[in-house]
C-alpha cells in the first residue's frame, strides 16, 4: 500500500494544478498498471474529515500528532519493498515539498486483525 | 450514500503480548463489528491490516525504514465503508475495537480515481 502524505492539507491548488496533478497521477498510475501491478486505490479529500476516538469522541481534522494529511492511497503489487519503493519513488504526489509516500506491505492471515 | 474510508491508527509499541486466547477473542471483536456493518449492506471492503515495518520516500528521493510505527499513531490497516454522511460514518467508527486498544479511527470521503 503506497499512502501518500501531503505536508499541509490546508494547501489550496488552482482547477489549472489539479488537473495537472490529476493527469500526471493518472500517467503515474497507468505505468503501474501497464505492468498488471495496480490493484486499486482512493483519492481522499481533506475536507469532511473526522476522527473518531475512545469514549465516543468524535473531532474534525487534522489527525492527531503528525501533522501529515493523507491525500489518498493506492494497492500496487510487487515482488520486494525496494519494487513497491520503486513505484513510489516516481509519485507525482512527491513534487510538492515535504510529501512523503509511506510503503506498508499488506497482511493476510496471520489472525491479529 | 457515500463512501468512507477508515484509517485504523494504533500504537503498535503499545501492544502487549498476548495470548492465543486473546487473539482470539480480538479477532472476533473485528469480526462482529464488520459483520454488524454488512448486515447493513454498509461494508464496501473488509479492507487490510498493515504490517508494522515498511519505507518511506520523501521528496528528496531519500528512504528511510519503519515509517511513522515509532509514533503512536501509526496505520495499521482500513476499511471501506458506505454510510449517507460523514457524521454517520463516524457513528460506524465507533463501534470499532480499535478504539478499545488505545487506537483511532480517521474517517474519510472517497474521491475514486
Amino acid at each position: 500500500m503506497l499512502i501518500f502524505r501531503h505536508q499541509d492539507g490546508s494547501k489550496l491548488a488552482s482547477p489549472e494544478q489539479m488537473q495537472t496533478w490529476m493527469k500526471q497521477t493518472m500517467d503515474w498510475i497507468g505505468g503501474i498498471a501497464a505492468q498488471n501491478k495496480f490493484s486499486g486505490g482512493n483519492g481522499l479529500p481533506f475536507d469532511d474529515a473526522k476522527v473518531v476516538h475512545h469514549g465516543n469522541l468524535v473531532t474534525d481534522g487534522p489527525f492527531g500528532e503528525i501533522k501529515e494529511t493523507i491525500g489518498g492511497y493506492i494497492i500496487v503489487k510487487a515482488g520486494s519493498v525496494e519494487e513497491a519503493v520503486a513505484f513510489a519513488k516516481d509519485s507525482p504526489v512527491l513534487q510538492g515539498d515535504g510529501n512523503t509516500v509511506e510503503v506498508r506491505r499488506i497482511a493476510r492471515g496471520d489472525g491479529l486483525h | 450514500m457515500k463512501d468512507f474510508l477508515f484509517i485504523y491508527r494504533m500504537n503498535y509499541a503499545g501492544i502487549q503480548e498476548r495470548t492465543p486466547e486473546q487473539m482470539q477473542a480480538t479477532m472476533q471483536r473485528w469480526m462482529d463489528w464488520m459483520g454488524h456493518m454488512a448486515a447493513k449492506d454498509q461494508l464496501i471492503d473488509r479492507g487490510n491490516r498493515l504490517h508494522p515495518s515498511g519505507k518511506v520516500v520523501g521528496t528528496d528521493g531519500i528512504i528511510t525504514d519503519g515509517p511513522y510505527t515509532e509514533i503512536k499513531e501509526s496505520i495499521g490497516g482500513y476499511s471501506l465503508v458506505r454510510a449517507a454522511s460523514c457524521e454517520e460514518a463516524a457513528e460506524l467508527a465507533k463501534g470499532c475495537p480499535v478504539l478499545t486498544m488505545g487506537g483511532n479511527v480517521e474517517v474519510r470521503e472517497i474521491n475514486a480515481m
